[in-house]
């Protein structure tokens, strides 16, 4: 059957304003998009994570103490709500490992007794399980052996809690609880540096040196079973055991990186796509009020053969509902493609034995309604404007455009302006709300792209501050136990070091307002060099007396301020709680802390004047000598490097917002473009016989191209200072939305990051004017001036 | 034949040829048109359509190319200048009227003519160019605050505010009653006399013969009947 005549003329329609369709269904596709992607990115992680933590039985809290006799399993177990309990033993050190500069932290992990028993079960990839009898087979965290480069067979060398152990690597694993192993010290992956190791018990206790008890417990809970009051019964039966506070998985390292992932993603789908859909809305109501405008007679005449009001009307609102179709299922191809990207992207950081990317058929009928009803919307006053049309009037030559005496008129007497300017300020005035559409629709895109942007600028500022101007170590040691602060001494005479601090670093729960937050106890000393804590004006805080000082995100989370009082309570050793006065609040950007000066923390531990580690300055070119000391100091358990922290930060953030910046970048020039190229577009269909005359009256081209084009220059001016105001509040808004513990990134907007949202947001705007100026170097002279508007 | 290089001649048009390929063939709209124009000389264009009376206009007016033959003004052959002497062809020497005005809509009648003058090398200021045409009293109105007499008399002052050797006027009166009709011919008559301007008008309508010096027929691309008309009439005088 052959389409309606009405039909016919629509898809015409659609085909002639093929461009501008296109660019209002792209912005629309970018909105869809990005919708698809988050919410089936999101889909394909928690899949992952729920198929993952179902197969491995994971934990649901964990608990780590000194050394507890089995003998008191049945305690725990008999908690109520706890369904599933699992007490191993874990030990910890250093591990030298071929071809490493650094020596890896290293974690040994016993095995249950049977294999595929017990909770956060492992999933062997490659090799096998070692041998239940051996006391020298281990199998290892698959990302570690990948990234440090460790084979099948391999024999290892680790220095755990003061015994050197070596292990032969038979197996690559997966865990539940390293899906995301992040570096202790920058909360970044540090794939290479992380080795994690399982071995059978009896090798495991041997290292440890805990036969017969355990160290580390995990616990499944029932459905519904109150996770406070089970961790508040673990920690009263394993206090007598040097219990530190139990955790739910919240606070398991991995599963919160996980989580603050799946939360970004929400973000990403609720701040970009309704911005989009409104831009596509406003532009589909100007280029179809045009269209309207332009086919006046047509509808008349229609409405003279007789066809109804709804009829004449409804191509308009076809035409519209067409571009939101297109655009949606573009979206809706661009999310599966963007979801498969970044589903890429996760599986590098992601260790699940399953990450497929997935498409979340409800988000993208949402998303492909909504962008449907945004056209509808924007092409609701046409569509009732040609429906109200009468033929009579729609069917008179039409008089010229009527314009007046505007503004510029008054502010500007006489031939101070030329008659190319005035043309375009009265065409503006004429149309004011295309005029602030435009407007508003520049500025979004110009406060997205400076909106995002920020965050090289703000990292920038971040690992300065924290790593040149707080931390001003090299490099940092920590002991296995509390040592005394004679050890600084011996420290001091490893190969390069030639400044050492002490530190006493202790868990603590810091407490006020009814509000709790698990964190570090630093102890400094007073008059501390490498490790400073500054306030927000970078300006260093004393650390004397009896005061601490908080992260100043810690000081909001509970509620503190300065000369506030907040309750510590000491979780290793048997330290008092106490309540300390916040003496200062430091911009500290990553991770909560208390700093106190260490002579007083030590006075309340009351165990004598020990040190937990240092913080030392390292001659360059010592480095390696400096390692090879480390892993044969059997005492020294953990070491970090700045130069290698703040290495690895660049890589890994910077590369993970470099891949979602570029989309931004992307997406806001895409409003730019659709938004320029759609007003110039339609300034050029009003003004083409205009543009005509003047040509034939023996203006050049680029005078045409002026008065053309001057009107989008001018919004683009205007929407300028608004953009730039957008952006910055866009990126306050941003560094709300995804602050995590891990890292709060401050608002930094560098010239930099300023030049790179101009320069996008030109080019955006050049583009269009370009491919619409070109339009007058084909202007037909003869034929415009045969034919009435 | 006439020599072409005679002072007193404003074209000298030999062998004009004008062919646009269409789908159905090419279509020839010129068929090797010879016609001198002298200066000042009025003359009037007259056949039915696609005779190709608008065409030549065109090429004359600097809006269209020729496919072969010459069209020579002042030894300048504008079948083969360039666009951009074209485009200084129009600003300097040619004033154009046009069946639908033309008139720029956000722009007042003196602006609408202050926009040719700010061009011109020695033109009127737009007030006289107005005054001329009778709209001393409508200087600032928009152009759909004037009726179309009116509109298409300000078209008029726009075309002579620069002092044109050359008026092309495509269906002056196209979109007029005749009262109006008449009214911006006289204009224009007026003007075009002042200037001393060669003014060809083209037009379906065969009484603008008798305010021609000479009245040029076409049919089917080819002038076929040359008349002198020796005593021209005012347009006051015609009944349109």
């Amino acid at each position: 059957m052959r389409p309606a005549p009405l039909d016919r003329k629509l898809l015409r329609d659609l085909w002639r304003m093929k461009w501008q369709a296109a660019a209002i269904a792209l912005l629309i596709a970018c909105g869809v998009s990005v919708m698809v992607m988050a919410f089936s990115a999101q889909q394909a992680l928690a899949r992952a994570q729920e198929r993952f933590y179902a197969d491995t039985r994971f934990a649901d809290a964990f608990a780590d103490l000194r050394r507890a006799p089995r003998s008191r399993l049945p305690a725990l177990a008999a908690i109520p709500g706890v369904t599933a309990l699992d007490a191993r033993v874990t030990a910890s050190g250093l591990m030298e490992v071929p071809g490493l500069a650094r020596p890896a932290l290293v974690r040994l992990i016993a095995l249950p007794p049977r294999e595929g028993a017990g909770l956060n079960r492992i999933s062997i990839t490659r090799g096998r399980l070692p041998d239940p009898a051996s006391l020298d087979e281990a199998v290892a965290l698959q990302s570690f052996m990948e990234a440090a480069g460790v084979s099948l067979g391999q024999r290892l060398t680790a220095t755990l809690e003061g015994r050197s152990v070596s292990l032969r690597i038979v197996g690559a694993a997966r865990s539940p609880e390293y899906v995301y192993a992040p570096s202790p010290q920058s909360f970044m992956p540090d794939d290479a540096h992380q080795a994690v190791l399982w071995a059978p018990a009896p090798a495991v206790d041997r290292a440890a040196g805990l036969q017969g008890g355990f160290n580390s417990l995990a616990l499944k809970l029932a459905p519904g079973a109150s996770l406070p009051r089970v961790l508040q019964a673990v920690d009263r039966l394993t206090a007598p055991y040097g219990g530190r506070a139990s955790y739910g998985r919240a606070d398991q390292p991995s599963h919160a990186f996980l989580e603050a992932e799946l939360r970004e993603l929400s973000i990403s789908a609720s701040i970009l796509p309704p911005v989009f859909l409104l831009i596509a809305a406003a532009l589909t109501h100007m280029v179809i009020t045009r269209l309207v405008e332009a086919e006046r007679e047509q509808i008349g005449l229609f409405k003279a053969f007789g066809y109804g009001n709804a009829q004449a009307a409804a191509p308009y609102v076809k035409l519209a509902a067409a571009i939101g179709l297109v655009g949606a299922a573009g979206g809706g191809l661009g999310g599966v493609w963007l979801a498969a990207a970044i589903v890429e992207q996760y599986r590098q950081y992601f260790r699940f034995p399953v990450l497929d990317p997935s498409f979340d058929w409800p988000a993208f009928g949402l998303a492909a309604s909504a962008s449907v009803a945004a056209a509808l919307a924007g092409s609701a006053l046409a569509a009732r404007r040609a429906a109200r049309l009468s033929p009579a009037i729609a069917m008179q030559p039409p008089r010229p455009a009527a314009y007046r005496q505007g503004l510029l008129d008054r502010l500007v007497p006489g031939h101070a302006v030329d008659a190319a300017s005035r043309m375009i300020v009265r065409n503006l005035e004429r149309f004011p709300g295309r005029a602030v559409l435009t407007t508003l629709g520049l500025a979004a895109s110009l406060a997205l792209l400076v909106g995002s942007q920020f965050v090289f600028g703000s990292l920038d500022h971040v690992i300065d501050q924290a790593y040149y101007r707080a931390q001003r170590w090299s490099d940092s040691i920590g002991f296995a136990e509390a040592r005394s602060a004679g050890a600084l001494a011996q420290v001091r005479r490893l190969p390069g070091v030639f400044a050492a601090e002490p530190v006493r670093i202790v868990a603590v729960r810091a407490r006020a307002n009814g509000r709790e937050e698990r964190t570090r106890l630093t102890g400094l000393a007073p008059d501390a060099r490498l490790n400073r804590p500054l306030d927000a004006a970078g300006r260093p805080l004393a650390l004397a007396g009896p005061g601490v000082v908080l992260s100043a995100a810690l000081a909001r989370r509970l509620g503190l301020a300065a000369g506030d009082r907040v309750r510590l309570d000491i979780l290793d050793g048997r330290a008092p709680s106490v309540l300390a006065p916040v003496t200062g609040l430091a911009e500290d950007y990553s991770g909560f802390a208390v700093y106190m000066d260490r002579g007083r923390l030590n006075a309340l531990m009351a165990d004598g004047d020990l040190i937990s580690g240092a913080q030392l300055q390292v001659a360059p070119d010592a480095h390696p000598a400096f390692y090879r000391a480390l892993e044969a100091a059997p005492q020294i358990l953990a070491a970090a490097s700045r130069d290698e922290t703040v290495a690895n930060w660049r890589a890994v953030m910077i590369e993970a917002f470099r891949t979602s910046m570029t989309f931004y970048v992307g997406f806001a020039a895409a409003i730019a473009f659709g938004v320029a190229f759609n007003t110039s577009r339609i300034a050029l269909s009003e003004r083409a016989r205009d543009l005509a005359t003047l040509r034939v009256l023996g203006f050049e081209r680029r005078d045409c191209a002026y008065i053309l084009l001057g009107e989008l220059l001018v919004l683009g001016l205007v929407a300028l200072p608004i953009g730039l105001a957008g952006g910055h509040l866009l990126a306050a808004g941003l560094v709300q939305a995804y602050g995590r513990e891990e890292l709060r990134l401050p608002l930094v907007l560098t010239a930099e990051s300023y030049a790179v949202s101009l320069a996008a947001y030109v080019a955006a705007i050049a583009l269009a004017a370009l491919l619409v100026g070109r339009r007058i170097w084909s202007l037909d002279m003869v034929s415009v001036l045969k034919t009435r508007e | 034949m006439p020599d072409p290089a005679v002072n007193d001649l404003a074209f000298s048009v030999r062998g004009l040829t004008k062919v646009y390929a269409t789908a159905a063939g090419p279509v020839h709209a010129l068929r090797g048109v010879d016609l001198d124009v002298r200066r000042g000389e009025t003359l009037v264009l007259l056949g039915p359509s696609g005779s190709g009376k608008s065409t030549l206009l065109n090429i004359l007016g600097g809006l269209d190319r020729a496919s072969d033959g010459a069209a020579i003004f002042q030894g300048q052959d504008l079948t083969r200048d360039s666009d951009k002497a074209l485009t200084a062809y129009r600003r300097d020497s040619v004033g154009f009227i046009f069946q639908f005005f033309n008139l720029v809509p956000s722009l007042t009648a003196r602006e609408n003519v202050a926009l040719i003058t700010e061009l011109a090398r020695r033109p009127m200021t737009p007030e006289d160019a107005l005054a001329r045409v009778g709209l001393s009293d409508r200087l600032d109105h928009f152009p759909a605050q004037l009726s179309g007499g009116q509109q298409q008399r300000v078209a008029v002052a726009r075309a002579i505010a620069k002092r044109p050797q050359i008026l092309l006027c495509d269906e002056p009166t196209g979109s007029l009653d005749s009262e109006s009709g008449v009214q911006v011919l006289q204009a224009l008559r007026d003007v075009s006399r002042a200037e001393a301007a060669t003014t060809l008008i083209v037009s379906h309508n065969a009484d603008f013969a008798a305010m021609a010096d000479r009245v040029i027929r076409f049919r089917d691309g080819a002038i076929t009947d040359i008349a002198v008309n020796p005593h021209p009439v005012e347009p006051r005088e015609m009944r349109l």
